[in-house]
């Protein structure tokens, strides 16, 4: 019996889980609103080892929720830090952590593997799919959370049993047609994607040409327009170079604010439909600006006007061409111009991209936006606070205990089978591949009792809402794909042994497939070119992964995901080989694109999009409707029948004999 | 460039901080948090009622008090988040009230190690609270004491068991509770007025679609649906005796008479603006009807009648109502969605929603100063919370507050006016009500019986390993007795086999109770205390709809269930 420390921990989930938690290693990637939170549960319910992976430093704007976080940390490693303050709560949990980037080449499959559980704690849809491709490939669960404001969820993902994260389509960030942003902007968000990836990119930055949110396609209708709007770029990049002159601040104004909102007047045709734009003056607003509030740039909440907005303008590029320049004092006389990124959270890249965002929507009679929703709009904010944070970390460790079962259901049988197989020791191989049959189903059993939780704000008679996890997506491009690592000797190895040998002899591939890398194509029918080149040469190296697409008309096969372990294999060895013969499923014939088309919410975190009321996801259930449900639970039996097994287990699984409605 | 103004400041340090969070309450809901100051009664292990106030240290709620006279023991050590080594054997108050107060300075924290009994006491020891959190176990007579308080004083209270895999809260709030800014979904908010326009509206709509047949391509592709739905209004109104569509079956017709008027001769081979008129049909021509909720309130008591102490918001209620009764409709609320125009005209557009919109409210103000000077007020209301009442006339809410049950100490529990709807969900598997059941037989076993040595100490089912056999017993049968008695109460039959089951759930969860020992898991404690805490920043911000008044949760499962008691 546990005293002391474990004691609660102990008696709720009962001494073995607890025992087994006690020795799970778990990785939790991110360190923010949701790591703070998970990382204080993991502890404290009794998680032996913890490892934690987070690139980011702390900033003042995380306090209000990153409870592990104080103000002498800003700028600090967040998982460095958290380490430290929660280490200090638990002396017998052993926390690695790590500052670095999760797709880091270092963090590769063998390391995933090590792991029990891997929970995603993280802001961006980008590191998610990265960790769910990881966990898939390494067949590790994972438990992936995201918050939006008051709304949060989570969800149990096990390779082959239950979705990836893929296998529903994510929105992508929203981008607009170049020419919509540069001649033709109608909305306030337009001016702002202007003076955000445009404007600020030309004049500290790199190029707007890498931003994500303008897009370049060119049609015969925009053609010229978009050869007219490369040459006003083209200008701007050589006004940039008298930056930090007297007269810089004029130059840059009546580049953007007056040329180039003429020579758009001039063209009479785009303006027969539309309000045609009017130039701003720079002498006339001069003579106004005396009169200005000193302290207008803190008015976040209000619309400036014509004037304060060119006075922010004026301050802000001034403050930016200033910093450009002790850079540029400061740095190592090469050849690279030093460059500013826009931060939402640095105050003078936000004061130039509203006020010239503003100054811009008024050149083309479009509605001013305040500072503080400017910064929203700029910086993709996501509302964060720590009652969702508190909620859905909490969910994320009561999921992970049902994994943690799940796992041991397995490991237990599996011994108990190893035992009964040894004691009749003729027949051991035949029976190893029944045994893992028999645990795998055992696992599955209990991994289904895990579920997918929504925090429900603002319903009226829930506040979190359940779903059963659903199988996995068969056409999802991530999840329904076959996996196998491959020893490659790198330098002998070469594409032709991997096409020939390995894929046509072994796999048995027919003649229609091809070979790609992250980097692109490798190999089709029409593509040979690179047959003689080694795997070094192609840049292969550890750790690299390859996708055999199998494009035969009859019978074609999933897709193939070979995973590089590189290693200096004998000359008498072949120079590449599997280190186990995967199966490759057939892919199934014109599937639906998504197995059900309800309107669950996701919350996207890192993303605006995609976030729902959770009291409006069609799990509202009447009454009346209960009451037939009801009847069904009678039918099926009604007594909480006892098990075998005296754990708090019991009642999981008695419940879900009793109540049935989570898996419908 | 010598006379310009010297470098701007950038926001302040706080309100980079809370950032995050000014997006979801605003800086009134700030001010609200800042300006109060929160009761914490902890008892038990006591980790959920520190989650909870951590969650409200953050966001920084102005001051709290830790009421808690136990000591730091090693069981703490390992659930409690806020409590070192080194705290072992000192007042638990007083070093959590310390590790608190850490995370964030602009937050002041006070704590009371004196026992609860002595020190409730006292007069007026509950005066400088604006809400107050009590954690279970807690004497009844004592619970009863806060609740008179809560009534009194109208001060929010919040009461909290978590033990083990299972969770409650109930909460009493003031008899009315009204909520101006509700927060609705986008997608509810949208109140186009297509049914009732306005001359303004229908000018626009006129003058947008004249000579809609001979426009010219680009021309007819750049119409506001807005003004497509109303030109097409005022065509089946013709064929229709001047009706507008009534039904599903006549929004269809209606849809389709729209469709049919889309071009398909352009490169796309359809309209966008077209399109959008279509997909908006359904949803927008609804009748401007104001929901039952709304028209409740206007007829509630204190809207009818107006005094010199009534709240702002009934004196804004009624001046809306006296706009309803006038014209059948609320006050515009003067948004418009995006969609497909040309910039000139959208703005045009915006602008005749905005200016019907500002009519309406200064009508609205007009009777809020009539109503302050013929009551003789004694607050100024001031023209922005008109204002937002006025945007958010569809859809305030009042939420009428009033106690949980007490389970005393002798005698038996009163279900009260809930009594029937409770027994009713007693079946529903997603109600969770048996658990509400287990718990208040779990407060009546900690009500009669205490530790042995110190009589005054109540005992938990469960504490020591020898009594968990008969204490399993006592919980199930407290909890039966409770559960028949609810039915009885009620007057409602419940079909026998069901009913078996429903007792046969009870005692498991009795069971379940018992073998916890009281206990808190650490996940389970800080789930709860995450929704309690958004709970209350609902009920200190006056922003969303909290929970009314009875939340559980189950933790096996991973379910909850919100209903009234
Ligand atoms: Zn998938």
């Amino acid at each position: 019996m546990a005293t002391g420390r474990d004691k609660h921990a102990s008696r709720s989930l009962g001494s073995t889980l607890h025992a087994r938690i006690k020795r799970a290693r778990v990785l939790m990637v991110g360190a923010g609103g949701i790591g703070c939170e998970l990382l204080k549960n993991l502890v404290l319910t009794g998680f032996g080892e913890i490892h934690i992976v987070d690139l980011d430093t702390i900033d003042l704007s995380n306090l209000n929720r990153q409870f592990l976080f104080r103000k002498e940390h800003i700028k600090k490693s967040k998982a460095l830090v958290a380490k430290e303050s929660a280490g200090k709560f638990n002396p017998n949990v052993k926390i690695e952590a790590y500052h670095d980037n999760i797709k880091d080449p270092s963090f590769n499959v063998a390391w995933f593997s090590k792991f029990d559980i891997v929970f995603n704690a993280l802001d961006n849809l980008e590191a998610r799919r990265h960790v769910n491709k990881m966990c898939l490939a390494a067949d590790v669960p994972l438990i992936e959370s995201g918050t939006t404001g008051f709304n949060g969820q989570v969800q149990v993902i096990q390779k082959g049993k239950t979705q990836c994260y893929d296998c529903t389509p994510k929105d992508a960030p929203k981008s607009f047609p170049v020419c919509t942003i540069r001649s033709t902007p109608s909305q306030p968000i337009h001016c702002i994607v202007w003076a955000k990836s445009y404007l600020f990119t030309e004049i500290f930055g790199t190029s707007e040409d890498d931003a994500p949110e303008l897009d370049h396609s060119e049609d015969s209708e925009n053609r010229k327009e978009i050869e007219n709007l490369r040459n006003e770029s083209q200008a701007l990049k050589r006004i940039r170079e008298s930056m930090g002159s007297e007269e810089f601040p004029k130059l840059v104004f009546d580049k953007v604010f007056k040329e180039d909102i003429e020579r758009l007047r001039s063209m009479e045709d785009m303006w027969r439909t539309r309000k045609a734009p009017n130039a701003l003056h720079y002498e006339d607003l001069l003579k106004e600006v005396t009169g200005v509030e000193k302290n207008i740039a803190q008015k976040d909440q209000a619309a400036w006007t014509v004037t304060e907005n060119f006075a922010v303008f004026l301050h802000s590029l001034r403050r930016l061409s200033n910093r450009m320049e002790e850079t540029k004092a400061n740095a190592d006389t090469g050849n690279s111009s030093p460059i500013l990124t826009f931060d939402k959270d640095d105050v003078d890249t936000l004061d130039f991209v509203a006020a010239s965002a503003n100054l811009r929507s008024i050149i083309f009679g479009i509605e001013g936006r305040s500072k503080f929703d400017i910064k929203q709009m700029a910086g993709n904010i996501i509302p964060a606070i720590a009652t969702t944070n508190a909620m859905t970390a909490s969910i994320c460790v009561l999921q992970s205990f049902k994994v943690m079962r799940a796992v041991m259901a397995k490991d237990e049988l599996g011994a108990k089978l190893k035992d009964e197989s040894s004691e009749k020791s003729s027949k051991a191989e035949v029976k190893e591949e029944q045994i893992e049959a028999k645990t795998d189903e055992a696992f599955s059993q209990k991994i289904s009792k895990a579920k997918m939780v929504f925090l429900a704000p603002n319903g009226t008679e829930r506040r979190l809402t359940t779903e059963g996890l659903s199988p996995p997506n068969p056409c999802c491009p991530v999840c329904s794909v076959a996996q196998s690592t491959i020893v490659v000797d790198a330098n002998r190895a070469t594409l032709n042994d991997l096409v020939e040998d390995l894929l046509r002899l072994q796999l048995g591939y027919g003649e229609e497939f091809s070979v790609n890398s992250e980097a692109g194509l490798l190999y089709d029918p029409e593509e040979d070119a690179n047959l003689n080149k080694t795997f070094a040469e192609l840049g292969l190296n550890n750790d690299a992964s390859i996708t055999i697409i199998d494009d035969a008309d009859e019978g074609a096969r999933v897709n193939l995901v070979l995973h590089i372990s590189e290693q200096h294999l004998g000359t008498e060895a072949k120079p590449i080989d599997l280190t186990q013969k995967p199966e490759i499923p057939l892919k199934p014939k014109a599937a639906p694109t998504e197995t059900n088309g309800d309107s669950r919410p996701i919350v996207t975190n890192g993303l605006t999009n995609g976030v729902t009321n959770g009291a409006t996801n069609g799990l509202k259930r009447t009454a009346k409707e209960a009451g037939l449900k009801d009847e069904l639970v009678r039918k099926r039996g009604k007594v909480v029948a006892e098990s075998d097994d005296d754990d708090f287990v019991i009642v999981d699984d008695a419940n879900d004999g009793v109540i049935c409605i989570d898996d419908d | 460039m010598a006379d310009l103004p010297p470098p701007v400041q950038g926001p302040t340090a706080k309100e980079k901080k809370y950032d995050r969070q000014l997006r979801l309450w605003g800086a009134t809901g700030q001010i609200a948090l800042e300006n109060s100051h929160i009761l914490l009664i902890n008892s038990g292990p006591g980790v959920v009622g520190l989650e909870t106030l951590k969650n409200l240290v953050l966001p920084g709620a102005g001051n709290f008090t830790i009421q808690d006279s136990a000591l730091v023991d090693e069981a703490d050590l390992g659930v409690n988040f806020f409590l070192e080594e080194e705290h072992l054997g000192g007042f638990r108050a007083e070093h959590t009230c310390n590790l608190l107060k850490e995370l964030n300075p602009d937050v002041q924290g006070h704590f009371i190690s004196e026992p609860v009994e002595s020190w409730l006491a006292q007069p007026d020891a509950l005066e400088p609270y604006t809400l107050i959190i009590v954690t279970a176990p807690i004497r009844p007579g004592l619970l009863t004491k806060l609740a008179a308080h809560a009534d009194q004083a109208l001060v929010p209270l919040f009461y909290i068991h978590s033990v083990g895999f299972y969770s409650h809260f109930s909460i009493h709030l003031p008899p009315a509770f009204p909520i101006v800014d509700t927060h609705p979904s986008p997608e509810t908010t949208t109140d186009l007025r297509l049914l009732k326009p306005w001359p303004e509206l229908l000018a626009y709509a006129e003058e947008k679609t004249e000579g809609l047949e001979s426009m010219a391509a680009d021309d007819h592709g750049h119409i506001p649906y807005v003004a497509i739905l109303l030109h097409y209004l005022e065509v089946w109104k013709k064929d229709n005796n001047g009706q507008v569509p009534q039904n599903y079956k006549d929004k269809t017709a209606f849809r389709d008479l729209v469709k049919a008027a889309t071009r398909t001769d352009t490169p796309e081979g359809g309209e966008e603006n077209f399109e959008e008129a279509v997909s908006a049909v359904l949803k927008s021509l609804n009748p401007p009807e104001p929901s039952s909720t709304v028209k409740e309130i206007f007829k509630s008591p204190e809207c009818v009648i107006i005094r010199e102490n009534s709240p702002p918001f009934w004196v804004i209620a009624h001046a809306i109502g006296l706009f309803y009764t006038k014209y059948g409709v609320l006050p515009v609320p003067g948004a418009v969605p995006d969609m497909k125009a040309r910039s000139a005209d959208y703005i045009q557009l915006q602008n005749v929603y905005k200016s019907k919109a500002r009519k309406d409210l200064a009508e609205v103000l007009e009777s809020v100063r009539f109503l302050e000077r013929n009551a003789n007020l004694s607050t100024h209301i001031e023209e922005k919370d008109v204002e937002a009442f006025c945007k958010n006339a569809a859809h305030i809410k009042l939420v009428r507050g009033r106690p949980f049950h007490i389970v005393p100490a002798e005698g038996d529990l009163k279900f009260g006016t809930n009594a029937k709807s409770l027994a009713q969900k007693l079946t529903f598997p997603d109600a969770l009500v048996p658990i509400y059941i287990a718990f208040l037989a779990w407060d009546k076993y900690t009500a009669t019986h205490t530790l042995d040595d110190l009589a005054r100490a109540s005992k938990t089912p469960g504490s020591s390993d020898a009594d968990v056999d008969s204490d399993t017993g006592k919980v199930t049968s407290i909890a039966l007795k409770l559960v028949d008695s609810l039915v009885k109460e009620a007057s409602y039959t419940i079909d026998e086999e069901e009913y078996d089951t429903v007792r046969a759930q009870i005692a498991e969860l009795a069971r379940e109770l018992v073998r916890a020992g009281g206990g808190e898991l650490h996940n389970i404690a800080a789930l709860t205390g995450g929704m309690v805490s958004q709970e209350v920043i609902k009920v200190i911000t006056e922003q969303y709809v909290p929970v009314d008044n009875t939340c559980v949760f189950d933790g096996v499962r991973s379910k909850s269930s919100v209903f009234k008691v």
